[in-house]
């Protein structure tokens, strides 16, 4: 029995459904029952959390987790599907502090909300940047300048007058 | 030996603008040096205050620390024992700009770090030479389309040689300070005028 | 005395902070009460132009991502994709991956390993550590043209075979790197200065270290036996004996141990790779490159065309890089292009457990802990 379907037999209300992600298991998971089940993943020996993703999929986003059990030597793929106005899924940091800056990076390039995340910034770029770069409708022809302010925090605008020489 | 004489009268009758790069000279004050570089040819080493202030610029240039992504790993390479930038005096790489007269731009410029570059710039004394390395700080390189990449880092600071490559070789490189000393060789009011050669 | 705490700012122009990051230290006198790292200074967006590249267009920015270690990073976006469109490599082009992919572990511990010393002020390890990557390089600029940033492997198998000439020299490298890193033990293992700055210091328990999702010979030093090598294993890693070191300290004195210990193992792959390798009759003679990709399929890359359009699906693929776990999700939509690129990069994971590793730690011990857990700010920032 692999690792999905041992899930979905433990919890059978936050399954949605059981697939293959290219051989690794992979189950999709209820928005609601996130915490839960994430919870009951780690307590099946799934210790190392490898990777959070963000996908925009144009009408809706999806958030895949992948985790790989050290006991085990097995892989599995969690994913949640999330509206596309106003994604916002269960932070996972209660559970694996590894998932704290994973959070903030999707959070910072795709724009997913995670609920009860303690610091829940932009990472990578500044703070007032405008839009999220890995949705699909990011506007790429704006282009945005970043200006140190008195206190060296980091401002962004469109107008780059400050930055650039006068030609 | 005969001691150098200046005809100083010459100098007084000379009413009209000047003209010539060695009229130009005379008015800068620079005459005597000149005048005796015509009467003791070959006895004595004559030159330009701008000759000696490069000459000395050039051979001990400093460069800031500022790797910014691929070519810093290329400039520890230049600095190590195989290629040896210790040649041209410039093995001391100084962590604060402050002590600084040449700006490696190692890498991609980000527009988080642009205005930091800039600032480390601005930080530098005068005079100072900077060298864009590589195709990402030249014009943005593999990143230009990118949204959070400036093209080109002679967008907010000006930059004396660009060098090509992605990251160029250590070969590169050394040709590109090469051609800088040959740029600061020609600074100044006697290059202006012809008069370095 | 009334005392008060103190900001420091550290970087993100820093000679210690191995590129543009910057760390915001909250002292208490010598003591850091809290480090937080401010990130983003790199910040390319090379997962927004993997979408807007072709599969093959994209394999360039990989190498660019860890820049010391190029040849890895190739590996694991080509694997993703092969995994994608099932795609079947030649033998002798795996064979030739691996060569090349340890070579490059032993390039990135030595810059490492380099690195470390001279930020602890002892400047003879890099000096000495740039001498043999340079002999390296070389064996990378016979096999490919480029010394840091390859492209060389390819979906299907890698660009070119390798020249003649290549392995008399490659063995002569082994041959030598075995007796230099005698030198560096002698040099710097029971170096007091050098036990007395990373004894004890950076420590991060097994547990904390899983919990923060570190791997890679950051891991290993915890004393968790974990290597992708091993557990999972891919190209022909299978067939090939070595053993994963594994070091009990947790401290960063353990994690320099696991590096050095690394590079003897690559040594040893390294020879079993080149004694075992199939002999095969190069079909052509690619020149530059540009050949197997367009027509003539040669020994080590079949026939593969330019435009490349693997099934719709997405892909987890997971290697060990130098620096630890480095993984690519790739979805594809059936285009030319990849839907979406996500980079699992090692040095992102492994840099989240330094706020906790130095509270109540000085400023040099944070550079101490820091220089041994390997980052590069291009695979941190992306």
């Amino acid at each position: 029995m692999n690792p999905a379907e041992e899930l979905k037999q433990k919890l059978p209300s936050a399954v949605v459904s059981i697939g293959i992600q290219v051989n690794k298991p992979m189950a999709v998971i209820k928005k609601e029952e996130l915490l839960n089940a994430a919870q009951k993943v780690k307590e099946m020996g799934f210790d190392h959390l490898s990777v959070i993703t963000g996908i925009d999929y144009m009408d809706h986003f999806e958030v895949v987790y992948n985790f790989f059990s050290y006991a085990k030597k097995q892989n599995l793929a969690l994913k949640v599907i999330t509206d596309h106005e106003d994604p916002e899924v269960d932070s996972l940091t209660s559970l694996w502090k590894g998932a704290d800056w994973l959070e903030r990076e999707t959070y910072d390039l795709v724009g997913i909300k995670f609920i009860g995340h303690p610091n829940l910034v932009r990472i990578l770029l500044p703070d007032g940047w405008i839009g999220h770069p890995l949705r699909k409708d990011y506007d790429m022809d704006t282009e945005q300048f970043v200006t140190i302010g008195e206190g060296g925090e980091d401002i962004v605008s469109t107008d780059g007058s400050n930055l650039l020489r006068r030609k | 030996m005969d001691p150098v004489t200046i005809d100083t009268t010459k100098i007084k009758s000379i009413k009209r603008k000047p003209v010539t790069a060695l009229e130009k000279l005379e008015d800068t004050g620079l005459i005597s040096t000149v005048l005796a570089a015509r009467e003791r040819e070959g006895l004595i080493l004559l030159s330009t205050i701008d000759q000696v202030f490069n000459w000395a610029r050039l051979s001990s240039l400093w460069p800031v620390t500022s790797g910014l992504a691929c070519c810093a790993i290329e400039m520890m390479g230049v600095a190590m024992a195989h290629h040896d930038i210790a040649r041209f005096g410039m093995e001391i790489f100084r962590a604060s700009p402050r002590q600084a007269d040449l700006m490696f731009v190692a890498g991609t410029v980000t527009k988080r770090m642009a205005p930091r570059v800039k600032q480390l710039y601005e930080m530098m004394p005068d005079p100072k030479w900077v060298i864009a390395v590589g195709s990402c700080a030249s014009t943005g390189g593999p990143y230009h389309e990118s949204y959070s990449v400036l093209k080109g880092v002679d967008l907010i600071i000006p930059v004396d040689v660009y060098i090509p490559g992605c990251p160029p070789r250590p070969e590169a490189w050394l040709y590109a300070i090469i051609q800088l000393r040959e740029k600061i060789k020609n600074e100044g009011y006697g290059a202006k005028w012809g008069l370095n050669k | 005395m009334e005392t008060d705490e103190l900001i420091i700012n550290m970087g993100p122009v820093h000679p210690s902070t191995h590129g543009v990051l910057r760390f915001k230290l909250r002292m208490d006198g010598e003591i850091i009460k809290e480090c937080t790292p401010v990130l983003g200074y790199l910040h390319r967006g090379t997962e927004k132009l993997g979408e807007m590249k072709t599969y093959l267009q994209f394999i360039p920015y990989t190498d660019r991502l860890d820049y010391i270690s190029a040849m890895p990073n190739n590996y694991a976006f080509v694997k993703a994709v092969e995994e994608l469109a099932g795609i079947e490599v030649p033998l002798r082009a795996e064979y030739i991956r691996v060569i090349t992919m340890e070579l490059n572990r032993v390039v990135n511990h030595l810059v490492s390993i380099g690195s470390l010393l001279m930020d602890l002020g002892a400047a003879t390890m890099i000096m000495w550590g740039f001498r043999e990557r340079e002999n390296a390089l070389q064996l990378y600029e016979m096999l490919c043209g480029a010394r840091m940033t390859f492209n060389y492997i390819k979906p299907g198998g890698v660009r070119e075979d390798i020249p003649e000439g290549f392995i008399p020299k490659l063995n002569e490298f082994i041959k030598d790197m075995e007796k230099r890193i005698e030198d560096y033990e002698q040099l710097i293992n029971t170096n007091e200065i050098f036990m007395m700055r990373m004894k004890n210091i950076g420590v991060i328990s097994a547990e904390d270290a899983i919990n923060y999702g570190m791997t890679g010979p950051t891991l290993r030093g915890s004393g968790v036996n974990y290597d992708l090598r091993k557990v999972e294993p891919y190209s022909i890693y299978r067939d090939i004996d070595f053993k994963v070191c594994v070091r009990r300290e947790c401290d960063s004195y353990a994690r320099y141990m696991v590096r050095i210990d690394e590079m003897k193992e690559c040594l040893y792959i390294l020879r079993q790779v080149v004694d075992t390798m199939p002999e095969a009759k190069i079909v052509s003679n690619p020149k530059y490159g540009i050949a197997p990709m367009t027509g003539a399929p040669s020994a080590v890359m079949p026939y593969f065309p330019r435009i490349f359009t693997p099934p719709a699906g997405e892909v987890y693929s997971r290697i060990e890089a130098p620096k630890g776990e480095l993984g690519f999700y790739v979805v594809s939509d059936g285009t030319t292009k990849p839907y979406r690129v996500k980079i699992r990069s090692p040095s992102f994971c492994n840099l989240t457990a330094i706020p906790g590793m130095v509270v109540g730690l000085k400023i040099p011990d944070l550079i101490a802990a820091f220089g041994t857990i390997d980052v590069v700010l291009g695979d941190v920032d992306r």
